[in-house]
């Protein structure tokens, strides 16, 4: 390979180049574009969970007493017991868990969404901590409560207010936010869990549907291992029987109904699919230059250059060509992920996970989490297209340059 | 003086399906001698000289060139006796229009392991001889006619080669360019001492040379 003869051919030869360039490095961005895309609506898929710390919940449904008066579970998280949280936490592949207590609560006069929360874990709504807008976080020991603040506002709730939830009073210590926390297990009220264990212990109603004892919960909050995600879906429902309802983000991917959500296949279809018309964009166009330096190839051999010496040749020319498309194919993906950053995409909160009684204002309503879809251009994809290119150019250059390299001298250097 | 023989032709034949182009042509062209093969279009003169420069396999007969059969020889081992051997020169230059002057001449060296700087020097010194010291680093498309034959000459001596094959050099260039040509590659045998098998169909330009060979419908007529 003569590098002088390269890159002028190359420098000089600005219309052929420019077009294998350009055709190579759209069939690159489009691949790129498609995978970042994917990669973005799985990363979004996350966000529901991973802003309340966690990689799956867990709930179980069940009934709800027909009267329904006092504390009460939802239909959507029935008692989860100690004994098969104990066996949850210790699954292969379990990082930690958070755990919560949710419960509707019918006053007289009122209906409450309350649920009871850790005070100190990095899973589960104790995140909320963050979200205090006024007052302070939930205290050890003491029997008091956080109110949502639209909550708060709508009923007229300030901070050092003392609220009545099923005949026990709660001094008001915090406002919460819950707009700017995660839509899972969103309440109206936030007590410590004891307080919640203790409500729900001493319910009539509840334990008649739903026995329950202080210790159990009826949401579990799993941070996981990421690979170990789906197998570990199936384990616990294994544990909690047919009834759980297992969150991961896949489940999350599916609600999205996107192409890109609908599976692996897709994503790795597409990806084939870019590839191909890659490499077929790449092959036809240097198919047409080679054909045009016919001639040129002709006077390279009568001069004395061997096949090797002539495939060599071409298929350096070829490897730069595609290198150059390859980085002009990530230059074009990073400035069409930037323009796809600014879509938003809406990710549908079950109701399940976060049970509002339907009538109560709103409750019945879908619930979304709305966001930037994250599409960034990940290193490692970057470098794969930049071999890929290289490998496209190698096995083009290759080819098409063996072919022509059998080309007779006499055949094309005929005088006109 | 005993002359040596660079180049035997024994009975060629070459055959495109039915058609016979060469009919068991015979020749020999000793070392240093100036040979014009003379005839019509579509004679059969440029598919021989193919066929005595190795560039086409005959159909039948055999090319011993510079003592080495070379009919029976692979592709490559053929490109790599071209480069040590012999020299081309076109009637439409055939130069390479992305390389400078100095680049074109300097084409059969660059497969070989030698700085750019000796190619260069090497080229330079060629282009100096013929006059186109001051076109060095000029592309084709900035010489003239005669500008472009003079680098496809100096590029066809630039392995020192020991025969030259030209093929119409002078027919792309009008006659007072076309006698400047003769007159150099007339320099280059009598000086140097380059054989040269010359293809034209002209019989003024080939009153210049040692030796003439007429050809008609693929034989040797004299």
């Amino acid at each position: 390979m003569n590098l002088r003869y390269l890159t002028k051919e190359l420098y000089y030869q600005k219309r052929r180049t420019l077009m294998s360039i350009l055709g190579l490095s759209i069939g690159i961005a489009l691949l790129i574009v498609l995978n970042s895309l994917s990669l973005a609506y799985r990363q979004a898929a996350h966000v529901p969970l991973k802003e309340i710390g966690a990689d799956i919940t867990v709930q179980r449904s069940g009934d709800v007493p027909k009267d329904l008066a006092g504390a009460v579970f939802p239909c959507s998280a029935v008692t989860i017991r100690k004994e098969e949280v104990e066996k949850i936490q210790k699954l292969p592949g379990v990082r930690g868990i958070g755990t919560g207590l949710l419960l509707w609560v019918f006053d007289p006069n009122r209906a409450w969404i309350v649920l009871g929360i850790e005070k100190e874990n990095s899973i589960g709504p104790s995140l909320l901590r963050s979200s205090v807008t006024e007052g302070r976080f939930l205290e050890d020991g003491k029997p008091e409560a956080l109110v949502e603040l639209a909550y708060a506002r709508q009923f007229g709730i300030k901070l050092n207010d003392t609220i009545s939830v099923a005949d026990n009073k709660f001094p008001i210590v915090g406002i919460i936010d819950a707009s700017r926390a995660a839509k899972i297990a969103v309440a109206n009220v936030y007590l410590p869990l004891k307080e919640a264990e203790d409500l729900a212990a001493s319910s009539k109603g509840l334990q008649s549907v739903s026995p329950y004892a202080p210790g159990d919960v009826n949401l579990l909050f799993i941070k996981a291992d990421q690979e170990k995600i789906t197998g570990l879906a199936s384990e616990m429902k294994g544990i909690l029987g047919n009834k759980a309802t297992v969150a991961t983000p896949d489940s999350f991917l599916k609600l999205l109904g996107s192409l890109f959500a609908l599976s692996d296949k897709f994503t790795l279809a597409a990806s084939l699919i870019a590839i191909i018309v890659a490499v077929l964009i790449a092959f036809k166009t240097m198919a047409g230059n080679i054909a045009e330096r016919a001639r040129e190839i002709g006077v390279l051999k009568a001069v004395g250059w061997t096949n090797r010496n002539v495939v060599s040749q071409l298929m350096s020319e070829s490897v730069i060509q595609c290198f150059l498309a390859g980085i002009l194919g990530i230059l074009i993906a990073l400035v069409a992920s930037f323009g796809l950053s600014f879509m938003k995409v809406n990710i549908p909160i079950p109701w399940e996970m976060s049970p509002n009684p339907h009538f109560l204002p709103g409750g019945g309503d879908q619930i979304f989490k709305t966001l930037r879809l994250p599409v960034h251009v990940p290193w490692s994809l970057a470098f794969f297209a930049v071999l890929l290119s290289i490998i496209i150019g190698g096995m083009t250059g290759g080819l098409l340059g063996r072919h022509i390299s059998k080309i007779k001298p006499s055949e094309v250097l005929r005088h006109d | 003086m005993i002359k040596s023989i660079i180049l035997s032709g024994t009975d060629l034949s070459k055959k495109y399906g039915d058609l016979e182009v060469v009919k068991g042509v015979s020749l020999t062209i000793d070392a240093g001698e100036f040979v014009c093969l003379v005839g019509k279009s579509g004679c059969g003169k440029t598919t021989l000289l193919s066929l005595l420069s190795g560039l086409e396999k005959p159909t039948k007969g055999r090319v011993i060139l510079n003592g080495k059969e070379i009919n029976g020889a692979s592709e490559d081992v053929l490109a790599l006796f071209r480069r040590e051997n012999v020299g081309f020169i076109f009637q439409s230059f055939n130069l390479i229009p992305t390389l400078s002057a100095w680049e074109n001449v300097a084409l059969p060296l660059f497969p070989i392991k030698m700085t750019s700087e000796e190619r260069q020097r090497r080229a330079t010194e060629l282009l100096g001889k013929m006059e186109l010291g001051h076109r060095i680093e000029h592309l084709p498309s900035a010489l003239s006619g005669g500008e472009k034959q003079r680098v496809a000459i100096a590029r066809a001596l630039i392995n020192n080669p020991k025969i030259i094959f030209a093929d119409e050099p002078t027919g792309n260039l009008d006659s007072s360019t076309g006698e400047a040509i003769m007159g150099i590659l007339n320099k280059l045998h009598k000086e140097e001492g380059v054989a040269i098998l010359m293809v034209t169909h002209e019989d003024e330009l080939a009153k210049t040379a040692n030796r003439l060979i007429r050809m008609k419908d693929g034989e040797i007529m004299s």
